[in-house]
């Protein structure tokens, strides 16, 4: 594949007649899951290596340069299951034919591990959390002249990577959406087309900073939905929800991991609990409610077009091991579409 | 290729390095499962459908899917006739769809026959689900996208394809002709018990099945189309026929869920056994494909009949025949 090509694809889109069903209004998704690496991560950090790996770059004074990606593990007290962005850069730098080196804390799973190996990443475990790997990966930067240094965070071509899919979806769809469904929040914006972003308790920092008028840190990150996990969203994230109409809402861990069950059944595709929060606003009845409440528009002028955000650290087993920790019914399954 | 009105998406084209890891190539994905209708089987059929006025289509479950879709998007009413085969999840599923369901028989052949007398006595348009022309022309489309997604340096080392009818098998080699690849092997996987083309490959004739054993039901045409049979037959390709058991597919449609993060039919597990099941690697020690492979392009063809009670069935049924046929699926089933 050539390196002028974006990283990423463009994602499926297609209507879903079990989520309109439950929705009562017509509900598109667009398939992140389908990304090459698993999640919509490879969007922002595809651009971003490209950018910065590119020759002749200002950034990069070598052909060769590194990327290093520290693993995004914001939260304080729980094990990272995070990837997603790793795998992305991983991924990236592999395409652009540059070496990679991911730096993460010791709480990394070894099937993450072996999952960024398997892409061709040096894999350097340093640290016990994110910002020791964070620090160590500056380090590396700073004691070898032509590597870079990859921000999982909040990079600006990060965002602008992530612009590609209102991109997508405005040459796909032949309406202006009623609403966008995210889980968290990004750059998703599409004229006056209302965004609900969608978190979980515990892991609900934009929601927090949005009740508090102001930046706020999370004492904890208590969700499963660990790759939501930030503890404090960035200014610019916050500076998005004083531009644009965003509802924050929240969903339990419950709700985001049923969500998961069920979409299985309906579009068979396997997400991570951090994308079940999104769908959790079409089975959990919060676009109902947002209407109801007279926040959206009803019957609303297009369809509501939900992003399926993805996410590698999911299977069957542990699905399974979260209904349980969760205590939700059955260690079987919810039966099909009713 | 001009299509008029299309219904079908150009779907991504993934790289799996789980996959690439097993079979020492890099393979690729081409996810039909992401169709608007779950499975590949919208292109051949939105192409067939263009000049309609109403359709009735006999289906184990997608190529219905596909019908009543397009059917829906155009306003024309739809008549699917399935056989009793199919799970009840298919029923609802095209109900959603807006289509009137007809469940008539135990196989496919026999939900088709209902279909023809339907067409004749209704005057509807019989849409096949794998025997048509257009369809195959519909299908080609799948393998342009690829060779556009690959790129002019990049021509797979093989194609792998799961073979019901046989309408996917012959739109592969004509979308293989349009881009000039005719010389890339088709890898046609069956299950056995749904092997009507891997039987008419080895007798050199069109054999009807006497039944439909295996659970991959979507695979269950007792007589593969008469077209995929002569596509065996010519010496400028070369197609590859060949088997794998129920617990083998299922054993690939449960890999493919935990690695690929896609739930798809039995149908579709058959193709993904090539790779999961070492048909593959069997081939190259056979010198039937090169050691050294160029990438591997597997069409994920989809499918909307399964949901995780679905599977759970299907793990309970086939490994309690574990116990009692131990020795005839331990060993893959070659040809
Ligand atoms: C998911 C799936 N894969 C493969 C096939 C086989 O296609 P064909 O009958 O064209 O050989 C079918 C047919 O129904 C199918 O539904």
């Amino acid at each position: 594949m050539q390196n002028q090509q974006p990283l990423h694809v463009a994602s499926p889109l297609r209507q879903s007649l079990p989520l309109t069903k439950e929705a009562g209004t017509a509900v598109y998704l667009k398939l992140d899951s389908s990304q090459p690496t698993g999640s919509f991560k490879i969007r922002g950090i595809g651009h971003l290596c490209q950018t910065v790996g590119a020759p002749g770059s200002p950034v990069c004074v070598r052909r060769r340069a590194q990327g290093i990606e520290p693993e995004p593990e914001p939260c304080l007290s729980r094990p990272s299951t995070g990837g997603n962005a790793g795998m992305a850069a991983a991924y990236s730098a592999r395409q652009l034919g540059v070496p990679a080196t991911i730096v993460v804390p010791s709480v990394t799973p070894d099937l993450t591990v072996e999952r960024l190996r398997d892409q061709g990443a040096t894999v350097v475990v340093h640290g016990k959390a994110l910002n020791d790997s964070i620090v160590h990966g500056q380090q590396l930067v700073e004691n070898n002249p032509g590597w870079v240094f990859i921000s999982p965070f909040d990079d600006p071509l990060i965002w602008e990577g992530h612009s590609s899919l209102v991109k997508e979806l405005q040459q796909e769809l032949r309406e202006k959406p009623g609403a966008i469904v995210l889980s968290g929040l990004r750059r998703a914006a599409w004229g006056d087309v209302p965004v609900v972003a969608m978190e979980t308790r515990g892991a609900h920092s934009l929601n927090a900073a949005v009740k508090a008028g102001e930046l706020v840190t999370l004492p904890e990150i208590t969700s499963v939905a660990t790759t939501l996990g930030l503890a404090r969203v960035s200014e610019r994230t916050f500076a998005l929800v004083q531009e644009h109409p965003v509802f924050s809402e929240v969903v339990t861990d419950q709700d985001a991991v049923a969500a998961v069950e069920r979409f299985i059944d309906d579009e068979k595709i396997l997400v991570e609990p951090a994308c079940g929060a999104a769908l959790a606003a079409v089975y959990s009845g919060v676009l109902r409610r947002l209407q109801e409440e007279g926040k959206l528009a009803e019957p609303l002028g297009g369809p509501v077009v939900v992003v399926v955000c993805g996410g590698n650290n999911i299977s069957v087993q542990q699905l399974q091991k979260l209904k349980q920790q969760l205590g939700l019914p059955g260690g079987g399954h919810q039966a099909g579409p009713a | 290729m001009i299509m008029a009105n299309h219904f079908h998406i150009n779907t991504p084209l993934l790289e799996s390095v789980n996959m690439s890891k097993r079979v020492g190539t890099t393979v690729y994905l081409k996810m039909e499962n992401s169709q608007p209708s779950g499975s590949f089987k919208i292109r051949g059929i939105g192409h067939l459908c263009q000049q309609s006025k109403g359709i009735v289509c006999s289906s184990g479950g997608n190529a219905g899917m596909a019908a009543a879709l397009v059917a829906r998007k155009m306003g024309l009413p739809a008549t699917i006739v399935i056989p009793s085969s199919s799970p009840e999840l298919v029923v609802q599923r095209l109900q959603d769809q807006g289509a009137t369901v007809k469940i008539s028989g135990k196989v496919w052949d026999d939900a088709n026959a209902e279909a023809l007398r339907l067409a004749e006595t209704e005057g509807l348009t019989y849409v096949p689900p794998f025997d048509h022309p257009l369809l195959w022309q519909g299908h080609a489309s799948m393998i342009a996208e690829a060779a556009a997604s690959l790129g002019p340096d990049v021509k797979p080392g093989a194609v792998v394809i799961s073979v019901g009818g046989g309408g996917l098998l012959c739109g592969v080699v004509q979308g293989l002709q349009d881009v000039g690849w005719t010389d890339v092997p088709i890898i046609a996987m069956e299950t056995d018990g749904a092997n009507c083309f891997n039987t008419a490959v080895k007798a050199g004739r069109l054999v009807t099945l006497d039944d439909i054993t295996s659970e991959a039901k979507c695979l269950g045409a007792k007589t593969v189309c008469q077209k995929a049979f002569e596509q065996s037959q010519r010496k400028d390709l070369n197609i590859i026929s060949e088997l794998v058991s129920d617990q083998q597919a299922l054993h690939a449609v449960q890999t493919f869920l935990d690695e690929e993060r896609v739930l798809v039919e039995m149908a579709c597990g058959a193709a993904l056994a090539a790779v999961y099941s070492g048909i593959i690697r069997k081939l190259q020690d056979e010198s039937r494909l090169p050691a050294l492979l160029r990438p591997l392009l597997v069409i994920v063809c989809g499918g909307s009949s399964i949901n995780m009670e679905q599977l759970a069935n299907l793990k309970h049924k086939l490994n309690s025949m574990l116990t009692f046929n131990e020795h005839s699926f331990i060993k893959p089933i070659y040809t």
